[in-house]
């Protein structure tokens, strides 16, 4: 009986092509779902590494830029930005500071203005950080 | 030798079964024409999700150029994907840029509005991308 059953069931072939096209559409659905949750890891992961991110600018003085990573993880600073009411000069930079370190920057190609100014510094994941320099 | 003609006369002259054979062709071509389609809208409909995920820029600094009269913006790409910027709003109008505006991955330059400024105003700056990732913000203009 179950013998003649198996035979019977081994031979319909009804109902086979609807079992293949839902598998292949699994088969899609599955890589266009696992494409989009592994890009939005990988961009929440940098979202989250962006925002611990904490680079401070401790002291400014002509040629010398000091720096202070209160964040978790290594800064790789960019850009160089000094700002006053008359121009907004755009310096590139490529400087790490390490995780709870402080970090003395050396650049004498930068000229800093004889009037107050304002020091951004830009990181590679898009941070910003803010020193006013008042002299004397 | 005349028997194996007449058989293969025989072979020649019998259409049975063609039907089945062309229907099961043409379902073949249809079912691996229909995969190919659907594959293809996969890889697309991932790809322009993941690139318009993985869009960052951001903005490091504007600039209310007195010399000029123009608003100057300085854009960087930190994101994993090339950007376009097609649109630019100050105060919700659109305005007049620099164009083509495109920044690889990494890159950063000036991308300079030709909006006249008055001082101590307000400016909502509002740039757009193909992809329809908005950055900008509010400025106020310097007094002088």
């Amino acid at each position: 009986m179950l013998e003649a059953i198996t035979k019977l069931l081994r031979r319909d072939k009804r109902g086979v092509s609807n079992v293949i096209v839902v598998m292949l559409s699994l088969i899609l659905i599955v890589i266009i779902v696992a494409n989009v949750v592994l890009l939005s890891y990988q961009m929440n992961q940098f979202d989250w590494e962006r925002a611990q991110e904490k680079i401070e600018i401790v002291d400014v003085q002509t040629g010398n830029f000091t720096f202070s990573n209160e964040g978790p993880s290594t800064v790789h600073i960019v850009s160089l930005w000094i700002v006053n009411s008359t121009y907004h000069k755009h310096y590139d930079a490529d400087l790490f500071v390490n995780s709870g370190e402080n970090s003395t920057y050396v650049r004498t190609d930068v000229a800093l203005p004889a009037q107050d100014f304002l020091l951004k510094v830009v990181t590679e994941k898009g941070n910003l950080a803010v020193y006013m320099k008042r002299w004397g | 030798m005349v028997r194996q003609m007449t058989k293969l006369r025989k072979l020649r002259l019998n259409r049975r079964a063609i039907t089945p054979v062309l229907s099961n062709l043409l379902l073949t071509v249809v079912a691996v024409a229909a995969m190919a389609l659907a594959t293809s809208a996969t890889y697309l409909i991932t790809t322009n999700l993941g690139e318009t995920m993985s869009e960052r820029i951001v903005v490091e600094d504007l600039w209310f150029d007195s010399s000029t009269g123009y608003i100057g913006v300085y854009l960087r790409n930190v994101g994993k994907v090339a950007v376009h910027v097609s649109s630019v709003y100050v105060n919700r109008s659109s305005q007049i840029f620099t164009k083509p505006f495109d920044l690889e991955k990494g890159q950063h330059r000036w991308l300079n509005i030709s909006e006249s400024w008055i001082p101590n105003g307000l400016y909502h700056v509002d740039i757009v991308t193909t992809r329809g990732t908005h950055v900008g913000g509010y400025y106020k203009a310097p007094s002088t």
